[in-house]
């Protein structure tokens, strides 16, 4: 449990964790993936075999498609339903503050001042595209 | 009516002035859950004290006392008049308030689910194509489990590092149930205003908690804030809503957290607070003990 290296890390999420993963993944960059390139991409070292298994998972789904076009075996999502919910969300969002009273955001907005200080924060330490050291 | 009937206003008083201190002295996760069992408790009290204040109006109805003098006992000690009825507007208002608080629960998670249309129903993540960075979590309700929502925007604007710190916050809002926290805080100050305070501490340590289980998660402290910092950032970034910007500095006091290490838990601190919350619910249970001694000369 403890001292775990990042590959025992990636063994401990659920199927439904690494499926948020590798959507989030794709969702990030404009081109689509391919398996590896999503291997790379994630976090804590998952075997080639259960990215593939959580992209077919997800193409089953209709969450992501087979990108025909471009290059074999690569992947891009599916925009319909997060359309939607994307109108839905901005229509909610302008009807007021009830609404979002009660929304737990990640982040509130900040003052100019705060804004320098976590400019600070990250400068010159941007994160390597495969993140881990 | 001796004093013990006026205790939960001044507990009240008390808990929100100590509620900032258990904010930040102890841990989160235990924080939030003392600070909320403690107002819910104090609330419930308060609207409790008010209906023994408001039916003392009864004592003064002349069958009553024509009843007791009868029975040559001593009604219990009167309360002023003006008061009774004040807490009888009180409780009016107490009333209002709850109503409207709950009504805007119930709407706020039925909006939210409608998000979910069009998504399959096994899934975690729900993904809005939107330039606004957004994330929030839809907690789970009338049979769909808890999803959460990050926009397109949001996850572009993250290192693949920050956008597992993001997820983790995330699901550990649905996993502690703390929008079932929140709401139960939110009734309780709708229920009793002086305990406004609370809520603001509350809403600040849910977020903390989840951050301090995204940065176990994720087994790296300053990675989690530096996704906080990257999608505050591109939150506070002009964009086309900024409606949403209601700062009190939370997010540079969760970065702040996040690099001083661990909080304690300070027990001792955490039972004094529920201790406080216990105290005015001894105090109306007296006071209802009089109130009961009353009703036996209401003739039924």
């Amino acid at each position: 449990m403890a001292g775990r290296g990042p590959q025992g890390k990636a063994e401990r999420r659920s199927a439904g964790e690494l499926e948020s993963e590798v959507l989030a993944a794709l969702w990030a960059t404009e081109q689509p993936l391919t398996p590896a390139e999503i291997q790379a991409e994630i976090d804590g070292g998952l075997a080639y075999n259960t990215v593939h298994t959580i992209l077919k998972r997800l193409y089953d789904k209709g969450l992501v498609l087979r990108d025909v076009d471009g290059r074999r075996g690569a992947y891009r999502p599916a925009k319909n339903a997060a359309q939607l919910t994307a109108e839905a969300m901005h229509e909610a969002l302008d009807r007021g503050p009830d609404p979002i009273a009660a929304l737990q955001q990640f982040v509130s907005g900040l003052s100019p001042e705060e804004e320098q200080v976590l400019r600070d924060l990250l400068g010159g330490r941007r994160f390597a595209g495969g993140g881990g050291a | 009516m001796r004093i013990d009937v006026y205790l939960p206003l001044l507990l009240s008083l008390l808990l929100a002035a100590l509620s900032p201190v258990v904010g930040r002295r102890v841990a989160p996760a235990l924080a939030a859950r003392v600070l909320a069992v403690s107002a819910v408790f104090t609330a419930a009290a308060t609207v409790w004290s008010l209906f023994l204040l408001a039916i003392t109006l009864v004592n003064q109805a002349p069958p009553v006392v024509a009843r007791a003098h009868n029975d040559g006992r001593r009604l219990p000690e009167p309360v002023p008049e003006a008061i009774a009825l004040a807490a009888v507007l009180a409780l009016v208002l107490v009333a209002v308030r709850v109503h409207r608080t709950a009504r805007a629960e119930r709407v706020t998670r039925r909006t939210l689910r409608t998000l979910c249309a069009g998504h399959p129903p096994d899934t975690e993540l729900v993904v809005a194509e939107s330039p606004v960075p957004q994330a929030f979590t839809i907690p789970a309700g009338g049979g769909a489990p808890g999803r959460i929502l990050v926009t397109s925007a949001m996850l572009r604007a993250l290192e693949p590092a920050e956008r597992r710190v993001l997820l983790a916050h995330e699901r550990a809002h649905l996993a502690h149930r703390h929008a079932f926290l929140s709401a139960a805080v939110a009734l309780a100050v709708a229920a009793d205003p002086l305990l406004t305070p609370v809520r603001t501490t509350v809403t600040f340590l849910v977020e903390r908690w989840a951050d301090e289980h995204a940065a176990d998660a994720v087994g790296d402290r300053s990675a989690t804030a530096r996704a906080l910092a990257r999608a505050a950032l591109t939150t506070g970034a002009p964009g086309p809503s900024c409606a949403l910007n209601f700062t009190d500095r939370a997010v540079t006091r969760r970065i702040a957290a996040l690099q001083a290490g661990p909080p304690p838990h300070l027990w001792p601190l955490a039972a004094t607070t529920l201790a406080l919350g216990a105290l005015p619910a001894l105090g109306v249970l007296d006071a209802t003990g009089d109130l009961l001694s009353m009703l036996e000369y209401v003739p039924v």
